[in-house]
């Protein structure tokens, strides 16, 4: 595995392109997580319902994370992990990921989301795609987000 | 590790790949260039591709489902053309990761955005015929 690359010489050198954009993400990963604190997706009306869902009447992968999203807001992790485990488990690793797109554009040189071993990745994509079936059987009720 | 006089400093030495020791005898004339496709080297040395993987994520799990899966599937071939030693392959990879990111976000604000309109609308009809 190569975790670590070789360092350019500019290994401390800021990337000022990636400021503005990196600023621009993590505004508004905050604006939209305040409004998700404020504004409870739990109460019908507060936001449109998912497309998907109405209209093949199935939870994709990513039904609930709203209202994840809005618990982890209120510290309340086991709600949250009802509505959805994966996007419960996703957010320390987007929350990680920002941080590496500060360092990067603070001019460090973070390990890259491409170090990870590629079975790592295919693993993931199982997991959504099996997450995703799963949620709508029978019996998996602990994985739907109703 | 001798006389490649405008490389960058020698990398660390590449995991053992196989009983022969990896990068101990190397190409005749090659030195440390790129690998050839699909060569067994292991995973080249300078900087990988982004893979995008956190923006598949991001539209897989708070946006839009389908197109957010095929990012995740270029994400994980950046990664595995990348360690087989494909340099092009897993830039080819990279790009697909970027764009399918990319698509997925614009659908799903555009497919937001028309379902507000609907929305709207529906609830402006329903209330001047109430």
């Amino acid at each position: 595995m190569s975790l670590v690359q070789h360092l350019p010489a500019s290994r401390l050198r800021p990337r000022r392109r990636e400021v503005l954009p990196t600023a621009a993400v993590t505004a508004a990963a905050a604006g939209a997580a305040t409004v998700l604190a404020t504004v409870d997706p739990n109460q019908a009306g507060h936001y449109p319902g998912c497309p998907f869902l109405l209209v093949s009447g199935l939870y994709c992968p990513g039904c609930g994370s709203l209202r994840a999203v809005h618990d982890l807001m209120h510290a309340d992790i086991a709600d949250a992990l009802a509505r959805n485990p994966l996007a419960v488990v996703a957010v320390p690793f987007l929350l990680c990921a920002l941080g590496a797109a500060w360092a990067r554009a603070l001019g460090r040189r973070p390990p890259s989301t491409t170090s990870v071993p590629a079975p790592v990745l295919w693993g993931v994509l199982v997991v959504v795609l099996a997450f995703g079936v799963l949620r709508n059987v029978p019996g998996w009720s602990w994985l739907s987000p109703a | 590790m001798s006389d490649q006089g405008s490389m960058p400093p020698p990398p660390p030495p590449p995991p053992p790949s196989g009983g022969g020791g990896g990068y101990g005898a190397p190409p005749p004339g090659g030195g440390y260039g790129p690998p050839p496709p699909g060569g067994g080297y292991g995973a080249p040395q300078g900087a990988p591709p982004p893979n995008h993987l956190v923006w598949a994520i991001l539209t897989t799990l708070f946006c839009c489902l389908p197109f957010g899966i095929v990012s995740i599937v270029f994400a994980a071939q950046v990664n595995s053309k990348w360690a087989a030693g494909d340099v092009a392959g897993a830039h080819e990879s990279s790009q697909k990761a970027r764009r399918w990111a990319m698509v997925s976000a614009i659908v799903g604000i555009v497919v937001i955005g028309l379902y507000l309109v609907v929305v709207l609308i529906g609830g402006l009809a329903s209330n001047s015929t109430a």
